[in-house]
Formats: structure tokens, C-alpha cells, sequence
């Protein structure tokens, strides 16, 4: 892929806490205008890695590059808006009050900020809690206002971590609306999640990691390709005839889920999906539907994760 | 910088609007008066009823049965001894709080000085000491005339005298009672501001970290800016409270009325100081300085901790070290030039406390001014740093508070 001068660049940073490696040289690069997702279990390093990102922490090892600088997110931070994790606000302030300060500390201007936070609380329905205090504000409320006081100040890269953990259906459908708006209108977007569904419609590039380390990286698209094109769902008409001889054979198929009339199949490295429908034909079956599948990304992710578990393999990508 | 002075604002803003600020602005003078008064008040502690058991022989009994009444603090009555069951019958009136105590007086008191006293109140400081002058007197006064003094003599050499005392100097036209009362005020005031304005720093960071907006902060400026704008904010914040406690005392003192000026002894001791310029600037300097040099230390307990209870254990090493500073106070008021006075007015960290005590209990050359203070300004730059360390780590960690040497550990890092 011709793709730009990546606006974010991770080389092999690495970060070790008391006993245990949270991030193990991970390097990654994301493209400007990408919305871009970081994925993985619970306690993968994904945290970890925004924070360096951030200027939060120091990496032990490797470098971070923002807007083609070798600088943190600290130096950049007018051009970038972070959504941590875990949430809050100051319990006793003002809405409109805590959205200009924190404006005030991206380096925004006062009176600008007020005009802008005013707008956004309209935006999203908020506009008559402006002067009322945050802990009068209902939880749903509260993200709302700490979503806005991350694109106040107009960012170019937009870091989300876990953005959708703990919103209801209505405000995880507000919040993806204004970041496809956001994409829209030329920002970078990266986030992190292990909601798989949500990556899916959301990214266009991502970054599956485990342990700290990288399993796989690149456009989705790519991904979806590489690890997801043996997959075949069958359906049977009545018939199954020797089927069960042909999913049997290790030279074709590595897995089988089968219902009876209808089956999931993984073939085998190397195998051909026509091989497999000529040696059902041939077995007498009568098929209802033959389908050669792109796994889900959620089943990329388990196959990837899940044995990661037990043996920490690494899959090189060739981004 | 814009950032920093954006801390600043929000600190001293929240600050003054919330209703503490207000309530301590209006609770604050009445609280510092009560300490002011107290102790007088306390003191005065009405007349007391007790009894004097007679057992001596001579004319020992009615003579402090007589003082006694004269001292204006008692209301004695003397009993004569010799009649069984005197003692129980007065612990049983002590008992029904009819009579305050009574005083066994035998012919020991001449011979040895021995005498006894049982009352409801035996701590009642003020009351032990006019009774044991009282009867101090009574009992030199009795022995000189049995070693053949002429009582007319005696009298004339127990004339009490009055001591008036001037300082020199610095405090020139102020009464040494003046001096101690304004040395004790700024003493206590000092203490309790110190550690208000340090709290209140640490509870910001606290807020901060446990909401988690630190992580945003963080990723914005350099937590030593943030802690240096919370730091200067709060600071902010108690200088305009002590304006405020200022010009609200002017006012009062201005329109004092009758309940201060009594002229008790007690009240002698604690008289309105007038309050000089230099005085108020000393105060000030040494304010700032005691509330710089302990918030960044209360602010690296903030970040260390992770809820209120574990702050507020965490806090208390700190707060110790502001109870030394403020017993030692009492060192100052003693003897405001010796050795000990003049070491803890150089040290650190109680020099913010020391010092200003010193300052108002006597005249404190120039030079140790000087050097205290640039002893302070020193010291707050160290601990500055170090706390400052500690912060930038701690404000980021959860779970349990860390070891000492972790502690060690995140200064080094």
C-alpha cells in the first residue's frame, strides 16, 4: 500500500513494569486520516501503549513519532485528544467550566473555548446543563461531557482508549457518529478495544496485540484476507451422503463444526475449496449451499489470541 | 506560563466559590478569637468554695482562711480540726459539688512545707496556683515570725511588687504581654493555616487522581507544572483568605467593646497586640514559605495514595512535623534567645512557625532573618523536587501506597 508519511509511529518500544513486560518491542504505524484499531485481550498492553503515546509514560525502549517528530504526545498535545479509560470529571465544577479548562490546557484559548464547548453541549443535547454542576449530570450525561473535552480543541489524532466500554446504545451510537465525522472531515482516529464488532464497522487499519507483543497488524482488509479465507459454510438438501469421510480428510479440512444439515469447515493450509465441493459431489452429497467465508474479525482474533494464550506465538504480518 | 496560570485560575476559582471558603472566612476569626480568649476566659474560673481544716497550731489556719476570702478567688471557711469524721463529711459535700476542695493544714506545713489538698478539680491549674501562693505566703510568713520576725516586718517585706515590662527595640512601646500574646497568635495561626492550605492541596491531587482526569492532565503538561499551578493556586486562595481575616479584625478591633478589656491578670496576659507592618510582612514570608514547603510535601502524600482514608494516614508523618514546629512554639514564647529559640528558627522546617514566633516574642537580629530565609528558600527547592518526583510517579499509579523504598526508588527514577 502508497500510503503517506504515517502520522504515529511506534519502533520497538518496549515497556517493563515491576515483574512483568506490558509491552514487548512493538512497533506500528498509522497512517494520517486512518481510523485505526488497537485490539486485544484484557491486559495486552494496550493501555500501556497509549500511554506512551501520550507522553504518560516512558518507554524503557524504542522511540514513538507524532506528526513525523521524534516527540510525545505532550509536545503535540493542541493536535491531539485523549479519552482515557477510566473516566471522571471534577465532581463539583461547572459543565461549561470544566470543558474550558481542559481546553485551557490543550492550549486552546479561553474565550474560543467557551464559544466551542457551548456549540458542542447543543450538539449533543446538553446545552441547558452548561452551568449546572457535574455530579448533577447523570452517568450517560458525564461521558458525553468527557467525550466533548476530547474534541473540543479541533484535534488531528484522536485517541480513544476503550471508547465504547461502559456507554449505553444510544450513546455509543452518538459517539460513533461524531467519529465518523471526525474521519470525515480528514482527523486520524485511533482506538483501542476488545469488542471486536466494533472494529469491524469502525477501522480501516488495526493492530492485534496480545502479551505486549504484535500478532498481526495492517489494513483490514489485508487481515481479513490473509487470516480469514479458509472458511466454508455448507448446508445439506436432505442428503449428506459420505460427507463425513470427506471432512475427515486432514489434507482438505483442519476443522469441522457440523450440525448434521449444515457445517462449518476450516480447510487445511494449502486446500482448495473447489477440491472440497468435487469430493462432496462425488461423496453423493446433495448441497443446499456452498459458501467460501470471510471469518469474522472476531474469529480471526480468537484464532490468533486464543492459542497466543498457550504457546505467545508471534505472527509476523507483512505490513 | 498559559497553562500553569489555566491550574492556577480553576484552583483559586473553585476555591473561593465553594461555601468552606466562606464559612472558614466568617468561622475562621471566631475560632482564632475563641483560642485568643480562652485561655483568659478559662483561667477566670469563678470563686471557689472550699474549706481549710484546721490542725496547726498558732494562728496559721485563719490567717490563710483570710487571704483566702481576700484573694477574691475563694470562698474559704475554716473548720478545726479534732472532730472524728471531718474528712468524710467534706469529701462528701466535694462529692455533691457543694465545695470545691479542702486544704489539710497540720503544723508539717511550717515545719516541712507539707500540707494537703482534696478537691473535685485537682488539675484546675489556675486554682492550684493562687491556692499554693497563697498558702506559700502564709507559711513563710509563719515561719519568720517563729524565728522571732517582727510581724509588722514580715508584712512590709511581703508587699508584692509589680514588675512593668518594656521591650527594647524592635517592639518598643509594646508590654512583654503583648508581645507573648501576638507571638502565641501568629504561632497558632501559622500552624493551623499551614496545614489547612496543605491539606487542601493534597485533597486536589487526591481529587484528581482518583476521577483519573490526571491521565488527561498529564498528557497536556508536566506534572510539575500541574503541581506547581495547584501549589501557587491554593496559596492564592489563603492569601485572600487572610485578607479577608484582616480586614475583618481591623474592623472589629476597631469597634471592640468592654468583654476584652477586664482587668484581670489573665487578661493582662492575653491583651490585642497592636500588629506592626514588618510584623505582618515576617508573617506573610514565612506563611508562604511554611505553606510551600509543606503542600508539596502533602501533595506528594495526595499523589501517593489512592483513597481519603489512605491519605489521611499517609498525611500524618507530615502533619507531625507541623506539631513540632508548633510545641516547639513554646520554646520560642520561654526564652526567645536561646540556643534551642535560635536553632529552630533556622531549621526548615520549623523556622516557618519559629521564626515569625521569635519575631513577635522578641528582636531577632537581621542577619538570622536572612539566613533562615535563605535556609527556607533552599529547603523549599529541595523538597520541591522531591515531592515533585514522588508526584509524577504516584499521580499515576493505583493499588496499594508504596514502600519506602520504593518511595527511595521513585525519587532516583
Amino acid at each position: 500500500m502508497a500510503s503517506p508519511a504515517p502520522l504515529l509511529e511506534l519502533d520497538r518500544v518496549s515497556k517493563r513494569f515491576a515483574g512483568h513486560t506490558a509491552v514487548d518491542e512493538l512497533s506500528l504505524s498509522v497512517p494520517a486520516g486512518a481510523v485505526y484499531g488497537l485490539l486485544g485481550p484484557n491486559g495486552a498492553g494496550k493501555t500501556t501503549t497509549i500511554r506512551m503515546i501520550m507522553d504518560i509514560l516512558q518507554p524503557d525502549a524504542g522511540a514513538v513519532r507524532l506528526f513525523g517528530q521524534p516527540l510525545g504526545g505532550r509536545a503535540h498535545t493542541e493536535r491531539i485528544g485523549y479519552l482515557p479509560e477510566e473516566r471522571g470529571l471534577y465532581r463539583k465544577m461547572r459543565v461549561l467550566d470544566v470543558l474550558v479548562f481542559l481546553a485551557e490546557m490543550k492550549g486552546m484559548d479561553r474565550r474560543l473555548a467557551r464559544v466551542r464547548a457551548a456549540e458542542w453541549l447543543e450538539r449533543l443535547g446538553l446545552a441547558p446543563w452548561g452551568p449546572r454542576r457535574i455530579d448533577e449530570l447523570s452517568k450517560g450525561m458525564q461521558q458525553k461531557v468527557q467525550f466533548i473535552s476530547t474534541v473540543l480543541h479541533d484535534p488531528d489524532l484522536v485517541v480513544l482508549d476503550e471508547p465504547f466500554s461502559g456507554l449505553d446504545p444510544v450513546n455509543t451510537q452518538t459517539m460513533k457518529d461524531v467519529v465518523l465525522d471526525l474521519h470525515r472531515r480528514g482527523k486520524t482516529i485511533l482506538f483501542s478495544t476488545h469488542i471486536m464488532e466494533q472494529a469491524e464497522k469502525l477501522c480501516d487499519q488495526l493492530c492485534i496485540i496480545a502479551r505486549g507483543r504484535k500478532l498481526v497488524d495492517g489494513a483490514l482488509g489485508d487481515i481479513k484476507r490473509t487470516h480469514g479465507g479458509h472458511h466454508v459454510v455448507i448446508g445439506f438438501d436432505g442428503n449428506v451422503g459420505n460427507a463425513a469421510q470427506v471432512f475427515a480428510d486432514k489434507q482438505l479440512v483442519s476443522k469441522v463444526d457440523n450440525y448434521g444439515q449444515y457445517a462449518e469447515l476450516e480447510l487445511a493450509d494449502g486446500a482448495d475449496a473447489q477440491r472440497v465441493l468435487a469430493a462432496l459431489v462425488a461423496s453423493g452429497a446433495r448441497l443446499s449451499r456452498f459458501e467460501l467465508q470471510e471469518a469474522s474479525l472476531h474469529k480471526i482474533f480468537i484464532d490468533l489470541v486464543g492459542p497466543d494464550a498457550a504457546r505467545a506465538e508471534v505472527v509476523q504480518s507483512d505490513a | 506560563m498559559r497553562k500553569i496560570w489555566a491550574v492556577v485560575r480553576r484552583e483559586f476559582v473553585e476555591r473561593v466559590r465553594s461555601r468552606w471558603f466562606w464559612i472558614m472566612a466568617l468561622v475562621g476569626p471566631l475560632f482564632f478569637g475563641a483560642v485568643f480568649v480562652l485561655p483568659s476566659v478559662l483561667a477566670r474560673s469563678g470563686v471557689k468554695a472550699v474549706a481549710v481544716i484546721d490542725a496547726a497550731t498558732g494562728s496559721l489556719g485563719e490567717r490563710i482562711t483570710d487571704s483566702l476570702n481576700a484573694s477574691g478567688h475563694f470562698e474559704a471557711v475554716r473548720v478545726p480540726a479534732g472532730r472524728g469524721g471531718v474528712i468524710d463529711s467534706l469529701t462528701a459535700e466535694v462529692e455533691h459539688k457543694r465545695l470545691s476542695g479542702f486544704l489539710i493544714l497540720t503544723d508539717a506545713a511550717v515545719d516541712s512545707g507539707k500540707t494537703e489538698y482534696r478537691g473535685s478539680n485537682i488539675s484546675g491549674f489556675g486554682t492550684i496556683m493562687a491556692l499554693e501562693r497563697v498558702v506559700a505566703e502564709a507559711v513563710s510568713a509563719a515561719r519568720l515570725e517563729r524565728a522571732g520576725v517582727d510581724p509588722r516586718v514580715v508584712a512590709e517585706a511581703r508587699r508584692p511588687i509589680r514588675l512593668k515590662t518594656e521591650a527594647i527595640g524592635r517592639a518598643a512601646g509594646e508590654t512583654a504581654a503583648q508581645s507573648f500574646s501576638l507571638a502565641y497568635f501568629m504561632g497558632i495561626i501559622l500552624y493551623t493555616a499551614i496545614l489547612l492550605y496543605g491539606i487542601n492541596v493534597m485533597s486536589s491531587v487526591l481529587e484528581e487522581k482518583t476521577t483519573r482526569i490526571v491521565e488527561v492532565l498529564v498528557s497536556s503538561l508536566r506534572p510539575f507544572q500541574l503541581m506547581l499551578g495547584k501549589v501557587l493556586g491554593v496559596g492564592a486562595v489563603s492569601i485572600l483568605q487572610f485578607v479577608i481575616w484582616g480586614v475583618g479584625a481591623r474592623v472589629l478591633l476597631a469597634r471592640r467593646t468592654a468583654p476584652l478589656a477586664t482587668g484581670d491578670a489573665a487578661d493582662e496576659l492575653f491583651q490585642v497586640p497592636h500588629v506592626s507592618g514588618s510584623t505582618l510582612a515576617i508573617f506573610m514570608v514565612y506563611f508562604l514559605g511554611g505553606f510551600f514547603l509543606y503542600s508539596s510535601m502533602f501533595a506528594a502524600v495526595g499523589a501517593m495514595s489512592s483513597t481519603e482514608q489512605e491519605a489521611r494516614q499517609a498525611q500524618q508523618p507530615v502533619a507531625w512535623l507541623l506539631v513540632l514546629s508548633f510545641i516547639s512554639m513554646f520554646a520560642m514564647l520561654n526564652d526567645p534567645n536561646s540556643t534551642l529559640a535560635v536553632t529552630l528558627s533556622l531549621v526548615p522546617l520549623s523556622s516557618p512557625i519559629a521564626m515569625p514566633v521569635r519575631w513577635a516574642a522578641g528582636s531577632v537580629p537581621g542577619y538570622e532573618i536572612a539566613l533562615s530565609l535563605v535556609i527556607l528558600l533552599v529547603s523549599i527547592g529541595g523538597v520541591t523536587w522531591i515531592a515533585a518526583r514522588v508526584y509524577r510517579v504516584g499521580i499515576l499509579m493505583t493499588g496499594k501506597r508504596p514502600t519506602l523504598r520504593e518511595l527511595v526508588r521513585w525519587v532516583k527514577a
